[in-house]
């Protein structure tokens, strides 16, 4: 199949999209001006930084982010203590007029945020009235410092169920629940929102975190005046939790809700492990943040690519394909045993394999000083895999499955003589 | 920047965040093949381990502690057939740049104002080292580390040795050195300069008048002569002291004598090809590097080689010099050469030239520079007469303790090896200093 006759259209909640990838509700689609840049960039729509009702003034904390780095690779974390949109909700709105008329086949995500019952009804309200295609609630910024707002709600079940009732209510268009990560157990809140009727879930907002103390005046970053904070997390480095809570919510039968997955996308790859995990669609802020909205282009084009190479025609084929094989880890099968396989003859000499094989592994490699090779002991190899994951080429080390009868040898005891001296009781 | 201000400064060399990035794409070898690379033992493997997890401190500490100069090695040394050569990220696509990770280290050390030493509590012997080069300031840091009290005795008006008097500015500038002359202070060791021990019997006597040991580190200052008896022409002037020029008072007048005029230099080596682009960096017309063999026989480091090329100076390969050609007045006007074909190889492994027969010609020229090699001084036997020294009058010593046939004397750098590098030389002070230490715990100083 080639490429162009790929479509990454999807359908989300009723609601067609050119292709998964969104805005997320942030720093990146704070006004029309960005959003249309965005558009014109090939992203299919955006959840709009989130509303606010004028009737709280918003002031943005400055600085108001800091970098995660590690070692020189820039931003594989990003915290951020930005609150929600600190425009006048007329402004927003007539920027959410600007981009229907300009982009109309781009889909509108109004994300909003209320202190109370009314609140929530008039934001949701005055979203459709002024053209949004949908409803994202945000249940989850995870720095609004108001009690009964942002992740305190959504750590709070009854008023999720509360006030998606209430959205509903006003609203005919698609309403999402857009969920925090600082939680346990993301179902249980998720179910709440179904039950006020909720169409879909968004998730996950920022996971609170640190990214940095400063050295010399022993404060957290962004500092502000002299203060941090716990924040909001985001990027490359929470991709693992964003993908476990995707995961979560995608086998949760009784949820059975369509998904937005998000959570430190960067690439088709990160965009399509969401897929697999159940998201229908993918939103973006972090990779943005750090890359700019070009990025969609390798999104578009490596997933369209890697759907062509295997004749998927469309990304709703591709959504929640992973989930079937993710069992607990008492579904593995412990008697099918193997160990790392080495192909010796591409080695460059380094030996980092041979370091963490003795410091934290099976001590299963000899050393050939002069030819500087590594050689495995197979029946000491505990397969934990960590040579090849420090090895600098790739694919040298790979894993092989033993046969049946195959025996790992048990692990070296150093005290053998000392047995007389061992105080240990008959456990009963 | 004028000609003269960019002559006089070194490339800019990494930032820390270079360093970093380069230090990511380390392998960090097992037994790392770099460290065992160097022959100073300056163990890049550890302090670029160290840069890596950001122990930004302790890998300064490790350059400095085993390298004194590991900031002039980390500029000077030929990296690529050293430490570099060995790395095993050459597998993978091509060697970490080691000498730039080194340098960058060492520069934020100053900028940072990171003091590797304290001065060491002076507990035993004192000990007389002689020059001032690479060997002779790594002999004095290590046992001034170990509690000696150390005086340098050197000759010329400033310390430094053929890294001051032997190396052009845009190479390795004065502030650099200084920087790294200042550790020596730091450690407590005096330098004495303008103090020469030429004389009859000059070293030996040194024992006798309060040290406890001599370390004789005195290097190779006499050139090497195409002609040993032609006699004083204008015009013809050895590389020891045309490089030595642009170092001290002489650089103003012979950087504008240079300017216009046509200049030849004979050699093939690294100190041949630092006199020609220094001639071409200050102006000269044109400059001609003469070598009896071809461009890939030449001793310089590829990379000098192919810098001196960019600087515009013009290779004549398979030309042999035979003689100079002056007017009435002995200045000089040409350099007579003939054309050679490489021939069967020689001692060395390298094609030896032959001559063309009736290929001479003659190249002009305004000033010769004579780069073929540099030489122990004449007299130097005199200085230690009961020091043994070879043919060459190179001192005899043992290489794993420096000591010489005269107890309590001992010697390392080039007056030993021959012409070596700065890295090698820094080995020997260090080797030295630990045969020092021996010697005068054995004689229970």
């Amino acid at each position: 199949m080639t490429r162009k006759k790929i479509d990454l259209s999807v359908d989300f909640c009723g609601v067609k999209f050119n292709n998964p990838f969104l805005l997320s509700s942030s720093p990146v689609s704070n006004s029309a001006e960005m959003v249309a840049n965005a558009f014109e960039a090939g992203w299919s729509g955006v959840a709009f930084k989130t509303l606010n009702s004028d009737r709280v003034r918003i002031v943005h904390p400055s600085p108001r982010m800091n970098p995660y780095h590690y070692g020189s690779k820039r931003l594989v974390g990003l915290q951020n203590v930005e609150q929600i949109s600190d425009r006048p909700l007329k402004d927003n709105l007539l920027d959410f007029l600007y981009l229907k008329k300009n982009y109309p086949d781009r889909v509108i995500i109004s994300s909003i945020m209320g202190f109370s019952n009314e609140e929530w009804a008039y934001l949701a309200k005055a979203s459709e009235d002024n053209g949004a295609d949908m409803l994202e609630l945000n249940f989850s910024c995870p720095h609004m410092t108001v009690e009964g707002s942002g992740h305190k709600v959504g750590q709070a079940n009854h008023l999720i169920e509360k006030f998606t009732e209430t959205v509903k209510r006003a609203v005919s268009i698609p309403v999402l629940a857009k969920m925090t990560p600082n939680i346990t157990d993301m179902t249980e809140p998720a179910l709440y929102a179904k039950q006020g009727g909720a169409d879909g879930i968004a998730a996950i907002n920022t996971v609170r975190g640190i990214s940095q103390i400063g050295l010399d005046d022993w404060t957290a970053r962004p500092k502000v005046a002299g203060i941090g904070a716990i924040s909001g997390t985001s990027g490359p480095a929470v991709k693992p939790i964003g993908l476990r809570f995707i995961a979560d919510l995608a086998k949760c039968e009784q949820l059975g809700l369509p998904l937005s997955g998000q959570g430190g996308i960067e690439t088709w790859i990160d965009a399509l492990e969401y897929l697999l995990l159940g998201s229908t669609t993918l939103q973006v802020t972090t990779g943005i943040i750090h890359y700019g909205y070009r990025i969609v282009e390798d999104l578009i084009e490596g997933l369209s690519d890697y759907m062509a190479e295997r004749n998927i025609e469309r990304v709703a084929d591709l959504v929640g394909k992973a989930l079937p094989t993710l069992q607990e880890t008492d579904k593995f099968d412990l008697d099918r045993q193997g160990t790392a396989h080495y192909d010796v003859e591409r080695c460059v000499g380094c030996g980092q394999c041979l370091v963490v094989c003795n410091d934290s592994a099976g001590q299963a490699l000899e050393w050939d000083a002069e030819k500087r090779r590594p050689r495995l002991i197979e029946d000491k190899c505990l397969s934990c895999m960590v040579c090849s994951f420090v090895c600098p080429v790739t694919d040298l080390i790979t894993y092989k499955e033993q046969p049946k009868n195959w025996q790992r040898q048990e692990t070296e005891v150093m005290g053998k003589d000392l047995e007389g001296q061992l105080k240990l009781e008959v456990c009963k | 920047m004028n000609k003269s201000a960019s002559f006089k400064s070194m490339t800019k060399g990494f930032g820390l965040d270079q360093a970093m990035a380069e230090a990511e794409r380390c392998l960090l070898c097992y037994d790392a093949p770099c460290s065992k690379g160097c022959p100073a033992a300056t163990d890049p493997g550890t302090f670029i381990r160290k840069l890596r997890l950001k122990n930004i401190t302790g890998a300064i500490r490790t350059i400095k502690e085993n390298n004194i100069l590991g900031g002039a090695c980390g500029v000077l040394c030929p990296t690529s057939r050293l430490c570099e050569k060995e790395c095993c990220a050459s597998g993978i696509d091509r060697p970490i740049e080691i000498g730039k990770i080194q340098r960058a280290l060492v520069e934020h050390s100053w900028a940072r104002n990171f003091q590797v030493f304290e001065t060491p509590e002076l507990r035993k012997g004192k000990v007389a080292v002689v020059g001032s080069g690479p060997a002779g300031l790594s002999c004095a840091a290590e046992l001034a580390r170990e509690g000696c009290r150390v005086t340098i005795l050197e000759a010329r008006p400033e310390a430094g040795g053929v890294i001051r008097y032997g190396v052009p500015s845009y190479r390795f500038d004065l502030d650099f050195l200084a920087r790294e002359l200042a550790d020596l202070k730091t450690l407590g060791v005096e330098i004495q300069c303008n103090v020469s021990i030429e004389g009859q019997g000059g070293a030996e006597k040194l024992l006798q008048s309060g040290y406890d040991a001599v370390f004789l580190a005195t290097g190779l200052w006499d050139t090497l002569r195409l002609k040993p008896d032609s006699g004083e022409l204008k015009g013809l002037i050895s590389s020891i002291e045309f490089l030595a020029s642009l170092r001290d008072q002489r650089f103003q007048q012979v950087s504008e004598s240079l300017a216009g005029k046509s200049v030849a230099v004979v050699g093939g080596g690294s100190v041949a090809m630092d006199c020609a682009e220094a001639a071409a960096k200050l102006g000269a017309r044109d400059v001609n590097l003469v070598y009896r063999r071809s461009f890939s026989l030449m001793p310089a480091e590829k990379e000098e080689r192919i810098e001196v090329l960019d600087a515009g100076v013009h290779f004549h390969l398979l030309n042999q010099p035979v003689d100079f050609v002056s007017n009435a007045e002995g200045q000089i006007q040409g350099l007579k050469l003939v054309r050679t074909r490489l021939g069967e190889p020689d001692a060395s492994g390298r094609r030896s030239p032959e001559a063309i027969p009736d290929s001479s010609w003659v190249l002009d020229a305004d000033l010769v520079i004579e780069a073929i090699g540099n030489q122990a001084r004449s007299e130097s036997p005199h200085w230690y007469p009961n020091v043994q020294v070879d043919s060459l009058k190179l001192i005899q010593s043992d290489p794993s303790t420096g000591q010489t046939s005269v107890a309590g004397i001992f010697a390392g750098g080039d007056i030993v090896r021959g012409p070596a590098l700065v890295v090698e030389a820094v080995q020997d002070g260090k080797v030295a200093a630990r045969g020092i230490v021996e010697y005068l715990a054995g004689k229970d100083v």
